[in-house]
């Protein structure tokens, strides 16, 4: 089976990375890692600030490089990922829109329809024409988060998607993760472990470098951890 | 296709973020060298050092702008879109736009 040029998202895909090691200086910051993200599933991922969350969702999108990472799709390495159209996208932890854009120029760079996109946020759909810096950091968050959602890639990766979105948001946008994920495979990592524990079907701990899957009982495992106190 | 649509389609969105340097080094050589060159006609043979002047100032450029907007490229990868493509893209636009400038006004001066 080849890769194909472009990938069809109503078939099941499996992403895969493994071999990821990265240091700062004398901290090795990722090691023994794999991380497995599937078409209908929402996979979370925990760890304390500096753990290298980010720098793994980083890699595993492929704008940050690491030497022997292997980033497979089906079985076919597909490094750096971002290159295969219509495989994966990402939110970074900062904006991803250029604020010379309005929103729905964007939208249209990504080939996502704004109405779909927003059609569960009614309040939203009027920000069509407004540049990031006329909204509040929440709306734009949450906008970005849709848009992504919205494109038509066989996986997500999100990093603090949830960072300043109001909880009536939250919980219409987890549903919107709902509804997407049969189509799609979604990765997230936030520290609102609470809201992360409830949607996902898969959560992974980073902690002092490795990838650890947790259990039936993840918040005894987390507090074990010494990512929770209580 | 689509791809070659993109990458033309990111090139010239993130052109719009560097011009202002990139123009204004052009806008430079071409005010404060290129110009009076013309007017006081020893502009032959000129070009190749301007081209050259205009290439070592591109690591400039790029330096700057790595400094200043360090999440400048996270929407041109989620185009698909590479750091090193879009500065090829951009390279070569604002080459031919600094040469097409360049024997403009050479031509408007003959």
């Amino acid at each position: 089976m080849t890769l194909p040029s472009r990938f069809c998202v109503t078939e099941p895909h499996l992403l895969e990375a493994d071999g990821i090691r990265l240091s700062f200086g004398s901290r090795q910051v990722l090691a023994d890692i794999y991380l497995r993200v599937q078409t209908g599933q929402i996979t979370g991922l925990l760890g304390r600030n500096g753990s290298g969350k980010s720098s793994l969702l980083q890699t595993v999108f492929g704008a940050r490089t690491v030497p022997d990472a292997s980033v497979r799709v089906n079985g076919h390495r597909v490094v750096p990922a971002f290159q295969t159209p219509g495989l994966v996208n990402y939110l970074p932890q900062a904006s991803l829109l250029p604020t010379n854009l309005s929103l729905g120029q964007v939208a249209r760079l990504l080939r996502v329809d704004w109405e779909a996109a927003t059609a569960n946020f009614p309040e939203l759909r009027g920000q069509f024409r407004c540049r990031p810096g006329e909204l509040s950091g929440g709306t734009a968050r949450l906008l970005q988060v849709l848009l992504l959602l919205h494109a038509d890639t066989a996986f997500s990766l999100f990093d603090e998607p949830f960072t300043g979105v109001m909880p009536l948001h939250l919980e219409t946008l987890a549903d919107e993760m709902q509804r997407v994920k049969p189509r799609k495979g979604l990765l997230l990592s936030d520290h609102r472990y609470a809201e992360v524990l409830a949607l996902c079907d898969v959560v992974y701990l980073l902690h002092q470098g490795r990838l650890l899957k947790l259990g039936a009982d993840p918040r005894a495992e987390l507090c074990d951890y010494g990512y929770l106190a209580t | 296709m689509a791809i070659i649509i993109t990458w033309v389609r990111a090139v010239g969105l993130f052109y719009g973020n560097v011009a202002p340097f990139m123009l204004g080094i052009t806008a430079l050589l071409l005010g404060f060298v290129l110009l009076p060159a013309l007017y006081e006609g020893w502009a032959d043979g000129l070009l190749p050092a301007l081209l050259l002047i205009k290439l070592i100032t591109s690591p400039v450029v790029w330096y700057l702008s790595e400094q200043m907007r360090p999440n400048q490229y996270w929407l041109y990868y989620n185009l698909g879109v590479s750091r090193r493509r879009l500065w090829v893209g951009v390279g070569v636009l604002d080459g031919l736009l600094f040469l097409g400038l360049t024997v403009g006004l050479q031509r408007l001066y003959s």
